[in-house]
């Protein structure tokens, strides 16, 4: 593939005379944004699909370029606002790699089990919403269920349900609360068995699997030639996991840690657990197995968040020394992608090129997975039905937050 | 009825007129009050069911722990919205859509027998004129979409109109099913063809169970319930049709699915699943019928129809349940259902109903010289035998059954 | 005071009422609304049928007409129903043409009715089969005449039954199948001019897509 752009797409020029232009959003009852989609249709068959982007730009980047590291950590929340804790530790994470700086070991395990309990969250919404876009009405409701007793632990350890600013550059901003680690151990006790009604409801179900399987097939070539990542990318097969892929100063904070890169490799899953059966009808690179490896990641964070109490029980020391507010930042500067819910988060943080040391980056950049994951929607809709659109767009899983930053 | 009235008051001839209109008000106003507090008690169940089933309470509030004034409530909310009508709408066809909507959700109801003696029009063809009049619910539908002047809204009424009418084909084979079975369209016969214990019903038939469920996929389709209700999906359409009706207009095409739903499930309990018949021959058992006088036949009536009521509710429970649980078709795959699923299922079960009729003539239970009666005058009415009506109005006492129509 | 016949007052009403959106269908401006009243003049159709205690033949008028035929043409309009094709005025010419048919029509109709009428009258026919309902007030043409009118808008000639008086009717005349073809013929015309004027006109360049001469 070039890497000179192409004529871009725009849909509403090339219509011929019984085609017809329609707008999805960008208000509709669906849960992934303010996200505007223009389809050009031939009766039922979208032909061409553009999305339109930036109704919730909120000028993050720049803002960053006024503010210290710490008084920028929540706007980073705000970003994937599913998933706060993984952008707060992406942020921290490359600000850390600018400055060279290394959290305590307790910290490690504390980052390691807000960011898997994040992940969790973030799917269990992915997961509902999934649902409530393909008309099923239940999942949505018992998922969000489940997340609220996430985000009860969250507002008990930082004070937020879901702008938590928690993980810091330098280490967390505070312990754990007496009695947190036993309530966390119930909570996923009692997860279990609704991971398996969700399974029922949805991966189970005929009515879904006739729904997403073999909708919007994504070849791994194509995956990787727009830079989707996260499940999008392992839903096509290629099992490529920052966590154990990444570099060391993110892989190091799981290190000895066990758990899956959930793809499916030489046909076959990873067989640690009774998962349901992937289903004749569905497509490596399709909706469902979008959909199914999120599925089987809940399953792999909550075996990380056991191991990270566990560990974080033996762990000695603080929980790190915070950054200084006024610190300045060496000239430099340092990117880094994390493994976030959606996909790769990077974020780049440079110091003053003119070498005057500042405590305000210069340039702030963030590299957004949804933005990416995104862009392959309309190869993913040409030839496919308009009922098949928000099924497509829901197994993408993208928050407008961190597309427009 | 107006005839006994009449004749026990015995009224001068010229005021004969009023003694119809006044029954014909007052049998009239009952259906009416019958339909809409159903629809209320629907709306409220659909909301505590919905609510139990996604684990969480529904209304607790609006008229104490259970939040049963939440309908009257919503009503009323309803009728104080403002009344928006989009800027190229067609005023009059916009305005007339949801009523047409409901007359026909509505006027089957005059052909339903909530028990032997109490039906508003008994006719011999009771189920073809359900079936047809139901038929024309589709009409709301399409002209509410055109008149929204809204590509969206014409959209949803094209895709709804085109599921309805598709799905009247294997309905309407279902229902023609249990009419061989029986060999009447009457209402009222077929209930009676019922009558004794729970194994009576025409479901002991496998054929006919088989056609029940047939017809239950069908009902629920045919009134644009989930799985079927793409047409008003809400992530892609918004609402369909009904995108542009807000307040009292769009309660009376939510009030016509309702009637329709609810329609279709009393449709349902007494083709086959009885019909006033309960599971136990209690009315016999209690001897509440014709034979024991007046108040005896009434509440055998009214036992009857409490039963068909029931049946008729838990029909919509399940229509509910179902809303609830299962994702959506998209258009094409419920067209497909249809087509490649339910038409040829529903010929087959024709086929073995008939050849398990027939197989089964004078069989268990010595009711099969029942399905010979009235097998060939209710059929062949053609227009060279028509016999023009003598007397005008509603509810002429029933003429086929001798009042509270408990033969054994 | 004589009774009011009932049968009568509700005939007439539901006569002008399909008669009203009959002329309201020819009246109107829009296509749609044509359509829709061309439903409500068949409803009105039904409601008579029903009157004439045809309830199956009601039924069926609903089901067909009503239910089946226009809301194909209810289809059919709409999805057409673009531009010139939205609003269709006739001109003077054919104003006069379809009135000068329609007289016709309404005179073959007279022509037929009337004289059975008049007949019926001066010489009321045995009735061949009583309603099992007791005659009351009111009174409705017998149904041997119903017969007559229904053969001899067939266009078959029903002098000699009136002598014959009670036994089968005969069956009915090979004109029935005349009309038949005609109505076929005449759907079948109507099908070739719907997918005519359905047809979709691709743009064959992309400057005739963007308008660009």
């Amino acid at each position: 593939m070039s890497i000179l752009p192409t004529e871009p797409e725009i849909v509403e020029l090339d219509l011929a005379s019984d085609e017809m232009l329609l707008n999805m959003g960008p208000q509709h009852p669906s849960t992934h944004g303010v996200l505007r989609v223009a389809l050009r249709t031939d009766g039922e068959v979208v032909t061409g699909l553009t999305p339109h982007i930036g109704y919730l730009h909120r000028c993050g980047e720049k803002i960053g370029e006024n503010l210290m590291p710490r008084q920028f950590l929540p706007y980073t929340d705000r970003l994937d606002y599913l998933a706060g804790m993984n952008m707060n530790l992406g942020w921290a994470l490359a600000v850390e790699k600018l400055l060279g700086m290394e959290p305590t070991e307790k910290a490690r395990h504390l980052r390691v089990l807000v960011c898997e309990l994040g992940r969790i969250a973030s799917h269990l919404v992915a997961a509902g919403g999934y649902g409530l876009d393909l008309g099923s009405f239940t999942p949505f409701m018992w998922a969000f269920r489940e997340r609220e007793k996430i985000l009860d632990l969250f507002e008990e350890l930082c004070g937020a349900r879901l702008t938590y600013s928690y993980i810091t550059v330098g280490g967390v901003t505070a312990d754990l609360p007496p009695g947190w680690l036993r309530r966390c151990a119930d909570f996923l006790r009692q997860f279990e068995p609704v991971i398996g009604e969700l399974h029922t409801l949805l991966t189970s179900n005929a009515i879904f699997i006739r729904r997403t399987a073999g909708i919007g097939v994504l070849g791994p070539e194509t995956a990787v030639d727009y830079g989707c990542t996260g499940p999008v990318l392992r839903g096509s097969g290629v099992a490529w996991d920052l966590r154990r892929q990444g570099e060391p100063i993110y892989t190091r904070m799981y290190d000895g840690y066990r758990f899956e890169i959930i793809a499916q490799v030489h046909g076959r899953y990873p067989e640690d657990e009774p998962y349901p059966a992937v289903p004749a009808e569905a497509v490596l690179g399709d909706s469902w197995h979008r959909y199914y490896v999120r599925m089987l990641e809940v399953v792999q964070s909550m075996k990380l968040v056991r191991q990270a109490i566990e560990r974080y029980g033996q762990a000695k020391g603080g929980i790190g020394e915070v950054l200084k507010p006024r610190h300045r930042l060496p000239k430099g500067a340092a990117y880094l992608e994390t493994e976030a819910p959606k996909g790769q988060m990077g974020f780049m943080v440079v110091g003053d090129p003119g070498g005057t040391p500042s405590p305000v980056p210069w340039r702030v950049r963030i590299r957004s997975s949804s933005f990416c994951n995104l862009s392959v929607l309309g190869e993913l809709c040409r030839g496919c039905l308009i009922a098949d659109v928000p099924a497509i767009v829901g197994s993408l899983d993208v928050v407008l937050g961190e597309i427009d930053r | 009825m107006a005839d006994g009235l009449i004749q026990h008051f015995g009224v001068y001839p010229c005021w004969h007129w009023l003694v119809y209109l006044t029954v014909g008000l007052v049998q009239a106003g009952l259906l009416v009050a019958m339909v809409l507090l159903s629809v209320a008690v629907c709306n409220w169940m659909e909301r505590k069911v919905s609510a139990r089933i996604q684990d969480r309470l529904g209304p607790t509030r609006a008229g104490g722990r259970f939040g049963w004034l939440q309908s009257p409530a919503d009503g009323l909310k309803l009728l104080c919205k403002e009344d928006l009508m989009p800027a190229g709408a067609d005023r009059m066809l916009f305005r007339l859509a949801p009523y047409i909507s409901f007359c026909a959700a509505f006027a089957p109801y005059l052909a339903l027998p909530l028990a032997p003696g109490w039906v508003v029009q008994p006719l011999r063809t009771a189920v073809f004129f359900m079936l047809a009049v139901t038929g024309l619910e589709v009409f709301g539908v399409i002209l509410g979409g055109y008149a929204s002047h809204s590509k969206w809204a014409l959209y949803g009424a094209m895709r709804e109109a085109a599921q309805v009418v598709s799905y009247e084909i294997p309905l309407g084979l279902c229902v023609v099913t249990v009419v061989l079975a029986t060999g009447t369209m009457d209402l009222v016969q077929i209930a009676d063809a019922q009558q004794g214990w729970f194994w009576h019903w025409h479901l002991r038939n496998p054929f006919l169970f088989g056609t029940f469920w047939i017809y239950m996929t069908c009902a629920t389709a045919g009134t644009n319930r989930a799985p079927f209700d793409l047409p008003e999906a809400e992530s892609e359409l918004v609402a369909g049709f009904m995108t542009e009706y807000s307040g009292f207009r769009w309660l009376i095409f939510f009030m016509a699915e309702y009637t329709t739903m609810l329609l279709l499930s009393l449709l349902a309990a007494i083709l086959f699943a009885g019909g006033w018949n309960g599971p136990l021959p209690l009315a016999g058992w209690l001897g509440l019928s014709a034979d024991n006088g007046l108040l005896a036949a009434w509440l055998g009536d009214a036992l009857g129809a409490c039963n068909l009521l029931a049946k008729g509710f838990l029909g919509l429970t399940f229509m509910m349940w179902l809303r609830w649980t299962l994702p959506r078709l998209r258009i094409d795959q419920a067209m497909a259902t249809c087509l490649k699923y339910c038409v040829p299922l529903a010929c087959a079960m024709l086929v073995g109903t008939a050849l398990w009729t027939f197989g089964m003539r004078g069989g268990f239970s010595g009711k099969a010289e029942k399905e010979d009666r009235g097998a060939d005058n209710n059929v062949q009415v053609t227009i060279l035998n028509s016999q023009f009506a003598i007397l005008p109005g509603p509810a002429l006492a029933p003429r086929l059954m001798p009042e509270g129509g408990r033969n054994p | 005071m004589s009774p009011i016949l009932w049968h009568s007052v509700f005939f007439v009403f539901l006569a002008a009422l399909a008669c009203a959106f009959a002329v309201a269908v020819v009246l109107a401006g829009d296509v749609v609304r044509m359509a829709f009243y061309l439903i409500m003049s068949l409803a009105a159709v039904a409601g008579l049928f029903f009157l004439a205690d045809a309830r199956f033949l009601g039924a069926m008028q609903l089901m067909v007409y009503v239910g089946g035929t226009l809301v194909l043409l209810a289809f059919g309009v709409m999805l057409t129903a673009r531009g010139s094709l939205s609003s269709m005025r006739s001109g003077g010419g054919q104003w006069i043409l379809a009135a000068l048919l329609g007289g016709l029509l309404l005179a073959v109709l007279l022509q037929t009715v009337v004289p059975l009428g008049m007949r019926e009258r001066d010489s009321p026919l045995p009735a061949t089969e009583k309603s099992a309902r007791s005659p009351a007030q009111g009174e409705g043409p017998s149904p041997a005449l119903t017969t007559q009118l229904a053969l001899g808008l067939l266009g078959v000639r029903t002098e000699p039954l009136c002598a014959g008086a009670a036994g089968p009717t005969p069956p009915p005349a090979p004109a029935y199948l005349l009309v038949f073809e005609i109505i076929s013929v005449h759907l079948l015309v109507v099908l070739v001019g719907a997918a005519y004027l359905a047809r979709a006109t691709r743009p064959r360049t992309k400057e005739e897509a963007l308008g660009i001469r």
